[in-house]
């Protein structure tokens, strides 16, 4: 009896508290919503978006994405196959409001080798469109649909083997904004995660096949923002200015990999939540889940390089998953005064670790030529340096030391070899002034140990030391 | 006419090639299911040429008699449209019935199939052929069946419509679907 | 040893004016369990049949195009085969000089169907196309093989293997050539793979979802879905670029 009353009484207390805007309203009939006239969509490749659908009322949509199966580089000197919808990965980006009417047709470029079809997620009905839109090479699917759901949506193929069409890049997306369109903003980008699985190594150069084993394991060699590793850095980097606001359309095509998306140097005013009505305010990484997106605001206020990164940070200092965003403009000292180290993330912690335990590889038989050595450096340093000394060497005030017209490199090349191979913590002097950060020691063949310096030494005004793998060698073994 | 004859008399594929290479055959349009070479057997025994049934408008299903699941509901389906466009127009449509099976499916079969559903009349029609004939004739329709054991098959749910010239119009997917726009393309067709 | 004594060799001649020499290989009949059946565990039984040693080629279809106006490019019906059809030859009867001996593409199934039916010959079967498809230089069923299944998988993403003289790479063990790595092939029951539409059990899982619901240790399904996709994907008139056929018996 007592629990019953018990029962009862919380029965009675949550109704009280019960909200009839938030729970009770009946989700709005955009499926009743009429069309007017119609237009052909515009699509972009990434990091550009089409023009907000501000007031225009509902329309019929035409759309017409072409699949394109082409070789492209998964970063400097690695190629691999990918699959594309609109011959970039991520796909084009589509862009309409709630009530249009799409008219989708999916053409398969009479080159590829494959079948082909789309899911998307913004789709009310079978398979999302994946059987409606399924096409053989040469040929195309055409299919309707009506946008009743407003958010951002990933789509992507669902042709068998599921997921090997994702893992080589068929994936997108697709936004579909509110009556009145979202809130307007300064800047919009469009950015997208993904999961790579390749034959070779990180890194390893040539063609790179898809490696079904490793999506299987979900081993993911790469971790990349927009197809590429770089594909949003250095002068590819995303732009805005001071006082700006911007809007970050981030998606995750997968296959696997869950992302913790962050903005190094900026915290997010706004996330729609998974994409949806949830607004979320102050947030500093959220979660987007793989099939998911998110969509983030940002006002920037003070000029600085804001790095874009799953903060499942291994991605994206060893695996790709990093891309930037600079802010240009007056400096503005309330906000950031540009003493304090600050809203930079150091993984490593206080400790030297190494990258990885694996065994240095064997040096090639035949020494590379000086130019060679410049070329080899300069795709490890793009890969493995640039983060932290930054694309021209001029390195982070306060937090990395620069390289360019360094002294602390100039005068010493066996203390430079040193700190690539073993890492280097504690205070040093650099062109007068004080750095206290970490360099993790960087497992490297002598070979590219002695390319990648052979590169810093003969760029951005350094003295033009050729390091050999021998000068390598012997700083490794002389402990 | 002679070609029609040639094939009556049996030579079938053969004969018709021939007759194509030095131009003897009707001028059919370039889409249309009447360049099919090909004889049927109808559930009274006697044999069809496809090209005879041109200036009709063809409302076409695949099925098989042992067919426990979709075929009674393709077989309904089929009723309802016939019903439907009886309604409104008097024009010149033919139902027709293509059997999947035609090891097991004999014209008697087909005969009481047609029995047992009332589909009987000029309207309806119930045909066999031989197993390439079917693959033939199932892939103009873009029809998917495989044998999944010695009674059964696996089918698409698929009714076409023809226009008079033999060209395909339309096609209605799927089970219990909304035959409307089928219903509208036939009175169309049949102007 | 005991199979490939088991198999042997004929010369199969129509005697088409002479110049049409299909050359087939015995297959020993038996049963395998397919890719597809590992979930039911259905074995499939394959009778003994020939097989076309290599893709038709260009140079063979030509002869065949030759002696049926029917079947050239300028009088084919629509319904039969579509405007890219044989589109990569110069004319009616030319052939782009140095692809003489390439496969032939860009050919629709009744066109590949009636090639055979004229040389006495008829569309392998699914079944039994796959079965000579498991088949490595040195093993019956390499479906285990991860090499072989590699191979398999990366030419599938290769561009343009069709641009190539069929009979350069090594036989498989029954001395069929390029089975893999150069064409997808046309099989007579292609439309015998439901994708949607259907009416019990397994229904589309098939094509979208099945994939994932084998096991990781064979890799082999992959390449299996992969022309299960391609093969849901055709309608009989479609004529596509990496698509041609070889004839069986």
């Amino acid at each position: 009896m007592q629990t019953k009353i018990a029962f009862l009484l919380v029965l009675l207390l949550s109704g009280c508290n019960y909200s009839p805007d938030k729970n009770t309203k009946s989700h709005p009939r955009n499926d009743l919503i009429k069309t007017e006239g119609e237009m052909v969509a515009e699509l972009t490749a990434p990091p550009n978006v089409p023009a907000p659908v501000g007031n225009r009322p509902a329309k019929k949509l035409k759309v017409e994405l072409e699949i394109v199966e082409r070789e492209s580089e998964l970063s400097d000197g690695v190629k691999y196959i990918f699959w594309t919808f609109g011959g970039s990965v991520p796909g084009s980006f589509i862009r309409g409001r709630v009530g249009d009417e799409v008219e989708f047709t999916l053409e398969n470029h009479p080159d590829n080798k494959l079948p082909h079809n789309i899911d998307l997620h913004a789709v009310t009905g079978q398979g999302g469109g994946a059987e409606a839109s399924f096409v053989a090479p040469g040929h195309k699917k055409t299919f309707t649909f009506k946008l009743i759901n407003p958010g951002l949506y990933v789509y992507h193929c669902a042709t068998a083997p599921v997921g090997m069409h994702i893992a080589n890049g068929m994936y997108g997306l697709i936004l579909v904004e509110p009556e009145g369109g979202l809130p307007p903003v300064d800047r919009e980008y469009y950015v997208m995660q993904g999961d790579f699985y390749t034959k070779g190594n990180y890194g390893d150069p040539g063609l790179q096949p898809f490696d079904m084993q490793k999506a299987i394991a979900e081993h993911a060699d790469y971790v990349v923002f927009n197809g590429k590793v770089g594909a949003l850095t250095g002068d590819k980097a995303l732009t805005a200015k001071v006082g700006e606001t911007v809007r970050l359309f981030v998606g995750n095509g997968g296959p696997n990999i869950v992302s913790s998306f962050h903005v190094i140097g900026e915290v997010f005013d706004k996330v729609y939540v998974e994409g949806g009505d949830l607004i979320n305010e102050n947030i500093q990484t959220t979660l987007i889940p793989a099939g998911g997106a998110a969509i983030v605001d940002f006002r920037v206020e003070v000029p600085s390089t804001l790095i874009l990164v799953d903060h499942s940070i291994f991605r994206a200092f060893n695996k790709g998953a990093l891309g930037m965003l600079k802010v240009s403009g007056d400096r503005n000292d309330k906000v950031f005064s540009g003493e304090v180290l600050s809203g930079i993330y150091r993984p490593e912690g206080n400790v030297i670790q190494e990258i990885s335990p694996s065994e240095p590889k064997p040096v090639r038989a035949v020494a590379l030529s000086k130019a060679e050595k410049i070329k080899l450096g300069q795709q490890i340093y793009d890969r493995s340096c640039f983060a932290c000394h930054q694309p021209d060497g001029q390195g982070l005030p306060n937090a990395f030391p620069p390289l360019a017209k360094a002294d602390y490199l100039n005068e010493d090349v066996d203390r430079a070899i040193a700190a690539v191979i073993r890492g280097l913590s504690g205070e040093i002097t650099v062109n007068g002034k004080k750095y206290h950060s970490v360099m993790p020691a960087q497992v490297l063949t002598d070979e590219e140990t002695a390319s990648v310096l052979t590169y810093i030494y003969n760029s951005w005004g350094n003295n033009g030391t050729e390091v050999t793998p021998e000068m390598v060698s012997k700083i490794r073994n002389s402990k | 006419m002679i070609s029609s004859y040639f094939m009556k008399m049996g030579f079938g594929i053969l004969a018709l090639t021939i007759l194509i290479s030095v131009g003897l055959t009707e001028d059919f349009d370039d889409m249309s299911i009447y360049h099919l070479p090909s004889k049927w057997e109808n559930q009274d025994g006697k044999e069809v040429v496809l090209s005879e049934l041109k200036g009709n408008v063809l409302v076409v299903v695949m099925i098989y008699t042992s067919c426990q699941a979709a075929c009674p509901i393709l077989i309904g389906e089929m009723k309802s449209l016939e019903a439907q466009i009886r309604e409104k127009s008097s024009g010149d449509v033919k139902y027709i019935l293509v059997s999947i099976d035609p090891e097991q499916d004999t014209p008697e079969r087909l005969k009481k199939l047609s029995q047992e559903n009332k589909m009987s009349g000029d309207r309806w029609l119930f045909l066999r052929g031989t197993i390439e004939s079917t693959r033939d004739f199932a892939n103009l329709l873009a029809v998917k069946y495989t044998k999944i054991s010695p009674v059964d098959f696996s089918h698409s749910n698929i009714i076409s419509v023809f226009d008079k010239k033999g060209v395909l119009i339309h096609q209605q997917e799927g089970l219990r679907v909304d035959n409307k726009a089928t219903i509208d393309k036939i009175l169309e067709l049949v102007e | 040893m005991r199979m490939l004594g088991a198999l042997f060799v004929i010369l199969f001649s129509v005697g088409f004016k002479g110049y049409a020499v299909a050359e087939l290989v015995e297959i020993e009949g038996g049963s395998y369990l397919p890719s597809y059946g590992l979930k039911t565990g259905s074995q499939v039984d394959v009778e003994s049949f020939y097989i076309d040693r290599t893709p038709v080629t260009n140079r063979e279809f030509l002869e065949f195009v030759r002696d049926n106006q029917e079947w050239q490019r300028t009088n084919v019906k629509g319904i039969f085969a579509e405007k890219s059809y044989l589109q990569h030859w110069t004319s009616d009867l030319e052939i782009l000089q140095g692809q003489e001996d390439f496969p032939v593409i860009n050919v629709s199934w009744f066109a590949a169907k009636a090639y055979c039916k004229s040389k006495g010959l008829r569309l392998p079967k699914l079944n039994e196309w796959e079965m000579v498809a498991m088949a490595s230089h040195d093993k019956k069923d390499a479906r285990e093989d991860p090499e072989f299944t590699k191979f398999i998988l990366s030419s599938y993403e290769k561009p343009k293997t069709y641009l190539k003289k069929v009979r350069l790479e090594e036989p498989n063990m029954y001395g069929v050539y390029d089975i893999h790595g150069m064409v997808w092939e046309w099989v007579e029951d292609f439309n015998s793979v439901i994708i949607s539409g259907e009416s019990r059990k397994e229904g589309d899982d098939g094509l979208f979802c099945a994939a994932g619901s084998v096991g990781a240790s064979d890799l082999s399904n992959y390449a299996f879905f992969m022309r299960y996709a391609f093969r849901a994907s055709l309608k009989a008139n479609y004529t596509i670029k990496n698509l041609g056929f070889r004839c069986a018996k």
